[in-house]
């Protein structure tokens, strides 16, 4: 996707520079050198400001230094600090630091040049931190694992059927008509279908508007989408991807079905977020050629795929889903059944723990600003007005037939988030910028007090402590119940689906660098005020006493 | 050439406007031109210096001197050098004076960035002509990144805090309080400084001076004017200025051009630090206080945050008193440029027309220093050091 903010404006090049901007394309950096005086001086001029002398050439410089002194841009469409940079060969410069934990910066941290593009193209030097580039190889390595795992398989996929016209099927169909499927959708009701049509017309359009798509390309995609209520119409399909409502009886029903009229070989997917494959995979007489396929919303932009082995799932079927993945520019992160798999549940469990923050003490706005300036794109609260989240808890609730006093509260008001122009924050009309509102305060302290809980000062260290150490352990478990075969597998799964920042690695590329020893000592001194939630996790006890890192730890193949 | 003594300071006028929706930059150089002649008790026809910056509009001194009215020039400087022009503007009319070549020297400063919406810009800079700018394309334009990288490279070296930079902030406001026309006249606590928002750690935002429309106004005249005149007798004693920029990759965070400029001023005053009673001092951020009250001699390098703690800036309470106007911090920072009113509540001290509640006793000698310019990059100082006769 095309970004431009946070993009600075283009250099002048002015006579005689030419060949630093010629060096920059390629990535080096360079600076003048006299001959005369023998020092090199930085940014070039065509004379030698030490001593006058024009007799001057280019030296290339090793683009390594260290922080001589440093700031923050607060506010940045993307992390940046203004710096002093020392290089190795001496020279100070003015530059910045970008795509680096800017919030973790001390005066004497080695960085290394990073270009970055302006808005013609031609880039100019920054730098970013060594520590960030060790966390992006290790993303690099995580990710070139996935991707020749995705090369095991030869099958090719021309046909896919979705079945399901909701908003996730829309999206689903998207993303394989993207990667140059055909793709037939099946819904019961034929308004659904139409308007599943029209949607996807209308998002193709747009990107023809703002010319991300040839209008041929949008014509091909739309030649290639039919649909249809008939499920006769499996009978063709290469895979087949089912995308109705988290409804277990449901679902059974449709794979029976699906069952009955796909080909022999076909892949045969459920999409779902929470419910048990299992369950869906035994209503059917082919449980191996079963997968879950957890797109993330909205299934047409977002790269990440979770594919869910059942206890059934064949590895030839493991094979073709992530082919598939890959064929439509997707990346899939196989992970084992269980509530949430990899990433929601994880979230889920960070979530409940800042539900329960807001009744001790704290406020949306501080727990939100704890998990940005760790570098995520937006916070727990944030996100769940983004994304109907008080809606969602409150029909789970309602379902469950458990009391949220708070979250009732917040419902009954009509505070269901961003598009209600409240939620957890209130929202000036057509403004994306969450804004503290005095009633949600008023509420959530009249909660505390519902609920018979004292507030009190907490501090950003427990803050994050309670959220991310949580998480980490939940990753922990995950390892250990085999759930996921490797740590990198649940960084990726955070990078691409919830916006971790690659320079951060991920959770468990995080508790190396936070140092498992600390964690579990952590772990166990909440466990002693908060109860058993934040019992250390076995895994993380083992290898915090063998001092090795779980970032590294490899439980499958 | 020695010019101690050479001319004194026989008029000054801050403008009160501190937005001026209502006013042109022109009117506002009128404006101040007309208050510190009248405070003299001079007329335009006796100006035959006149001295502005690149916040004059137009041509500068050509344009102003046609609107303004001044029709006996014969000498004329349109020196710029940020923030600290008018205290070079201060020094380069006494040594035209002394060199015979003006009488009665006008020095106006005016602009309105607040009413024209330009926010931190400075007046006269033109960004696409800068030989260093494509070099720094990433690099954010707002100055007070400059700054936040001197704080935070003096705390690395000498273990300067946050509270002791709030302390700066405590001081201005304690004074503002007893000003009508600051912007902020409400005292505040070290921890309200620290309680505000980080705009560029380590800088909270009442590290940062207010961004104001106005402008203010002086009077240079050779002795004799000065002494047929009502006004008590400001004589400059001492003048300094110096440049300091990141020499081709050489930048060095920790000293000031202050260092030179002030080491000139006193030898020419002839005294020392210990002997002012009073000092204007530059206040774009607090961190730039006291980097110059180390580089000025007041303390050593490094002790400055030790000096400012505790109320040490405090009139009536502190070891030296300074911007008891309440500063650029508090009270005013027309058009992005402190040097002039920096110079102006040094002359009101010097008087011993300064707000009761803050006049020094100790008004003998004072000071008023400038720092025009980014701290962390390019900038020039200028020292002046006055004498109440």
């Amino acid at each position: 996707m095309k970004q431009d903010r946070g993009f600075p404006p283009a250099p002048v090049v002015f006579p005689g520079d030419e060949p630093f901007w010629e060096a920059a394309r390629s990535g080096e950096l360079k600076a003048r050198h006299c001959s005369a005086c023998d020092t090199l001086h930085y940014y070039p001029r065509m004379h030698c400001p030490f001593c006058g002398s024009r007799e001057m050439s280019w030296r290339k410089l090793s683009g390594r230094g260290t922080i001589y002194s440093c700031s923050i841009v607060e506010r940045s469409p993307r992390p940046m600090a203004p710096v002093i940079i020392e290089l190795e060969e001496g020279l100070r410069v003015h530059s910045v630091i970008l795509d680096a934990d800017v919030r973790a910066l001390n005066i004497g941290d080695p960085v290394t040049l990073r270009f970055v593009p302006t808005h013609d193209g031609l880039p100019v030097p920054a730098f970013t931190t060594t520590r960030a580039e060790a966390a992006r190889a290790y993303t690099q390595a995580a990710r070139a694992e996935v991707e020749a795992q995705a090369l095991r398989s030869q099958r090719v996929f021309r046909r896919a059927v979705v079945i399901g016209a909701g908003n996730m099927g829309a999206g689903i169909a998207m993303a394989l008509l993207a990667g140059g499927l055909s793709v037939h959708l099946i819904d019961q009701a034929q308004a659904s279908l139409a308007a599943a049509i029209g949607r996807i017309g209308e998002s193709l359009g747009r990107d023809v508007e703002r010319q991300r798509l040839a209008p041929a390309e949008r014509d091909a995609r739309l030649a290639c989408l039919t649909s249809g209520q008939e499920m006769a119409e499996i009978a063709n399909a290469d895979v087949v991807i089912e995308a109705v409502w988290e409804d277990l009886a449901l679902k059974q029903q449709l794979f029976a079905q699906i069952d009955r009229y796909a080909p022999p070989g076909a892949l045969l997917a459920t999409n779902t977020s929470t419910l048990d494959i299992n369950l869906i995979a035994a209503a059917t007489q082919r449980p191996e050629s079963v997968v879950g396929l957890h797109f993330f919303n909205p299934a047409n932009v977002m790269r990440l795929i979770e594919v869910i082995r059942t206890s059934s799932t064949s590895i030839e079927a493991l094979d073709a889903a992530r082919s598939l993945a890959a064929s439509i520019g997707k990346f899939a992160i196989v992970v084992g059944v269980c509530d949430g798999f990899v990433g929601n549940r994880m979230m889920i469990a960070r979530e409940r723990q800042a539900a329960r923050l807001l009744l001790e003490g704290a406020l949306p706005d501080q727990i939100d600003r704890v998990q940005r300036n760790l570098g995520l794109p937006m916070g727990t609260f944030e996100l769940q007005d983004m994304a109907g989240g008080i809606e969602l808890t409150f029909r789970a609730r309602q379902k469950a037939g458990k009391k949220d006093w708070l979250i009732e509260q917040l419902h009954a008001r009509g505070r269901t988030g961003q598009r209600a122009g409240r939620g957890y924050y209130r929202y000036e009309p057509g403004k994306r910028r969450p804004l503290v509102d005095p009633e949600v305060t008023a509420l959530i302290e009249e909660a505390s007090r519902v609920e018979g809980i004292e507030r009190r000062a907490i501090s950003d260290e427990e803050v994050h402590d309670r959220l991310v150490l949580l998480m980490i352990n939940e990753g922990a478990k995950l390892l250990a119940e085999g759930i996921v075969g490797r740590a990198s597998d649940i960084d990726l799964v955070w990078q691409l689906g919830y916006g971790w920042p690659d320079w951060k690695g991920g959770p468990m590329y995080y508790a190396d660098m936070l140092g498992l020893q600390s964690i579990v000592t952590k772990l166990t001194a909440l466990r002693a005020h908060h109860g058993d939630l934040f019992r250390p996790a076995e895994l993380l006890v083992q290898l915090a006493e063998a001092s090795e890192r779980i970032s590294n730890v490899r439980t499958l193949r | 050439m020695n010019t101690k003594g050479a001319a004194y300071i026989a008029g000054i006028y801050e403008h009160p406007v501190r937005r001026a929706d209502g006013l042109s930059t022109a009117q506002m150089h009128a404006d101040v031109a007309l208050g510190a002649l009248e405070d003299a008790g001079l007329s335009l026809d006796d100006v035959d210096g006149y001295f502005c910056g690149a916040d004059a509009p137009g041509l500068g001194a050509l344009t102003m001197a046609e609107y303004i009215g001044l029709r006996n020039l014969r000498h004329v400087d349109t020196t710029e050098s940020g923030g600290s022009a008018y205290l070079l503007h201060v020094a380069h009319a006494v040594e035209a004076i002394a060199a015979g070549h003006c009488n009665v020297a006008l020095i106006t400063m005016a602009d309105r960035p607040l009413a024209a919406g330009a926010g931190t810009r400075l007046a006269g800079v033109d960004r696409d002509t800068m030989p260093n700018l494509p070099f720094q394309a990433a690099v954010p334009p707002h100055p007070m990144y400059g700054y936040a990288m001197v704080a935070r490279r003096h705390m690395h070296e000498f273990g300067t805090t946050a509270e002791q930079l709030a302390w700066v902030r405590v001081a201005a406001s304690h004074h503002a309080q007893h000003n009508p026309n600051a912007v902020h006249r409400e005292v505040v606590s070290v921890r309200d400084v620290l309680d505000s928002p980080l705009v560029a750690d380590p800088l909270h935002r009442l590290d940062c001076c207010v961004v104001t429309d106005g402008g203010g106004a002086v009077v240079v005249t050779r002795p004799e004017i000065a002494k047929r005149l009502a006004r008590p007798k400001v004589k400059v004693i001492g003048t300094g200025a110096a440049v300091k920029h990141p020499d081709a990759g050489r930048i060095e965070l920790l000293t000031s051009a202050g260092a030179r400029s002030g080491a000139v001023a006193f030898a020419e005053a002839g005294i020392s630090p210990a002997d002012i009673g009073y000092a204007s001092l530059y206040d774009s951020f607090t961190i730039t206080v006291i980097v110059q009250l180390e580089d000025l001699g007041f303390c050593a390098k490094g002790r400055g945050g030790w000096f400012v703690a505790d109320g040490n800036l405090i009139a009536g309470h502190g070891r030296l008193p300074f911007n008891t106007d309440g500063g650029g911090l508090c009270n005013n920072h027309p058009g992005n440029k402190g040097g002039m009113t920096k110079i102006l509540e040094a002359v009101r001290q010097c008087r011993g027309e300064a707000h009761p509640a803050v006049q020094v006793a100790r008004r003998e000698f004072v000071l008023a220093h400038g720092t025009g310019g980014n701290l962390a990059g390019t900038h020039a100082a200028g020292t002046l050091i006055l004498q109440a006769e």
